[in-house]
C-alpha cells in the first residue's frame, strides 16, 4: 500500500537536515558579529522554508493576510533570536513552533476583533471557487472540482487543534514526534488528535458520496 | 497470517505509517478486502493533502511569496519592524502620546474619575428625593380635555387661570390630587 506521505506528493520541500545546517551557519555568523553576512545566509533559509511555512499558516488561520503576517513575523523572530537556537533540535521544529505560536497570537487577536464587529455572511467569508476555466492552474482546477470543494468543506469542519496536527503531519510532513515537540504536547496526544482528524474527515467525505 | 480483518484504527495506523507493522503488512498482502480498505483510506488522505496544499499554494502564488520574501529581508535590515503596513492616519508620528508622557495618564485618569463621580452625584441627587416623595401617584387621562398651546411668555396668573378652567371642565376629576396640592390664586395673591 502506498504511504500517504508519498502518495500526496506536494510541491518539493527542503530536506530536513539542510535547513538545520544553514541555520547553524547563520547562528555562527550572527554570534561572531557578522550580522550582514548572517542576514544574507538567512535569505537561503527563507527560501527553503517559506512555502511550507505559508501552507501551515494559511491552513491554520484561513486568511491570506494574517498568514502572510505570521510567516513574516516568524522569520524575523527566528533571525533576531538565532543565537538561542540549539543545534540538537531540528531547525524546522524550532521554526515551526515559533510560527505556530505567532499563528495562535493572531488567532486570539482576531477573535477579540470579531467580538466587536459584525461578521460577514458565510458566503462572503468563503467564496466558492469559480468553475474550471482553460487558463486555470492545476491547483485551481483541483480546488474548483466537486471533490476539491467537498474536501475543503470537510477540512474546514475540523476542530482547530485537529486541523493543526493534521496540517503539521500531512502537509508539513512532520513525524508525530516532531509535532509533539513543536506543540509542546505528548506524542500520544498528537496521535489522538491525528486519528480523530482522519476519522472525522473520512466520515464527512463518506457521507457526502 | 492473521485470520480476522484489520480494525479501522489498526488500518489507519498502518496507513499513517506510525510504526512498522510487519504482521499487518503481511495481512494486507494476503487479504484483498483489507487491502482495498487500506487503498481507499490512503487515497482519501492523499486527496485531502493535495487539496489543502493546492488551496494554500493558490493563496500564496509565486508573486506573493516573492513579495513576502523581500519584505522579510527588508524587515531584517530595519531590525525587525512590524509586518503589516499601517495606514496613514494611524501612524501619525507627531501626535500626542500618553506613553511618552506618564503624567498625562494621571490627568486623563483624574478627568475620567471626575466625570464618573459627577454623573453618580447627579443621579443620586435626582433619584433619592423622588423615592422619598413617591407615595402620591397621579394618573393623567386627557379624555375630553382640550390641549392648548401655552406660550412660554405667559404670566403666572394666566397659567394658574388656565389650570382652574381645566379643572372645572369635564374629566377634571382625575386632576383632583394635583388640584389639592396646588395653592389657589387668591391664596398666593394674599401672601
Amino acid at each position: 500500500m502506498q504511504s500517504p506521505a508519498t502518495a500526496a506528493a506536494p510541491a518539493p520541500a527542503a530536506p530536513l537536515h539542510r535547513d538545520s545546517e544553514v541555520a547553524a551557519e547563520v547562528k555562527a555568523l550572527f554570534v561572531s558579529g557578522k550580522r550582514d553576512a548572517a542576514r544574507e545566509r538567512f535569505a537561503e533559509l527563507v527560501t527553503l522554508l517559506q512555502r511550507r511555512a505559508a501552507r501551515i499558516a494559511y491552513q491554520y488561520l484561513r486568511d491570506v493576510h494574517d498568514a502572510d503576517e505570521a510567516v513574516q513575523d516568524a522569520f524575523v523572530k527566528v533571525f533576531t533570536h538565532i543565537a538561542t537556537y540549539r543545534e540538537a533540535l531540528p531547525f524546522e521544529v524550532w521554526f515551526t513552533r515559533i510560527l505556530v505560536n505567532r499563528c495562535l497570537d493572531l488567532q486570539k487577536a482576531r477573535s477579540r476583533r470579531l467580538r466587536w464587529t459584525v461578521s460577514p455572511s458565510p458566503s462572503a467569508q468563503a467564496p466558492t471557487p469559480e468553475p474550471a476555466a482553460p487558463q486555470q492552474t492545476p491547483e485551481e482546477r483541483l480546488l474548483s472540482s466537486e471533490r476539491g470543494r467537498r474536501i475543503m468543506a470537510a477540512v474546514e469542519q475540523l476542530p482547530e487543534r485537529q486541523r493543526l496536527v493534521f496540517t503539521l503531519c500531512q502537509i508539513a510532513e512532520q513525524s508525530t514526534n516532531e509535532v509533539s515537540q513543536t506543540l509542546g504536547v505528548s506524542e500520544a496526544t498528537v496521535r489522538v488528535h491525528l486519528f480523530r482528524a482522519v476519522r472525522k474527515l473520512r466520515g464527512l467525505l463518506a457521507r457526502e458520496r | 497470517m492473521r485470520k480476522s480483518h484489520l480494525s479501522d484504527d489498526r488500518l489507519l495506523e498502518v496507513c499513517l505509517d506510525q510504526a512498522s507493522f510487519a504482521a499487518e503488512q503481511q495481512h494486507l498482502e494476503s487479504c484483498p478486502a483489507c487491502a482495498e480498505r487500506g487503498t481507499h483510506l490512503a487515497r482519501m488522505l492523499a486527496d485531502v493533502t493535495d487539496v489543502t496544499v493546492a488551496e494554500a499554494d493558490a493563496a500564496f502564488g509565486a508573486d506573493r511569496l516573492a513579495k513576502q520574501r523581500a519584505r522579510i529581508l527588508q524587515r531584517l535590515e530595519l531590525d525587525g519592524r512590524s509586518g503589516r503596513v499601517i495606514t496613514f492616519p494611524a501612524s501619525h508620528p507627531h501626535g500626542p502620546s500618553l506613553r511618552a508622557r506618564p503624567r498625562m495618564r494621571w490627568i486623563a485618569g483624574a478627568a475620567a474619575a471626575g466625570l464618573v463621580i459627577g454623573i453618580l452625584a447627579d443621579h443620586v441627587a435626582h433619584v433619592v428625593p423622588s423615592r422619598r416623595g413617591a407615595p402620591t401617584q397621579i394618573a393623567l387621562q386627557p379624555t375630553g380635555a382640550t390641549l392648548q398651546a401655552v406660550s412660554t411668555s405667559m404670566s403666572e396668573e394666566e397659567l394658574l387661570g388656565l389650570l382652574e378652567v381645566a379643572i372645572e371642565g369635564t374629566g377634571g376629576a382625575s386632576l383632583g390630587p394635583l388640584d389639592d396640592l396646588t395653592p389657589r390664586v387668591w391664596e398666593v395673591a394674599a401672601q
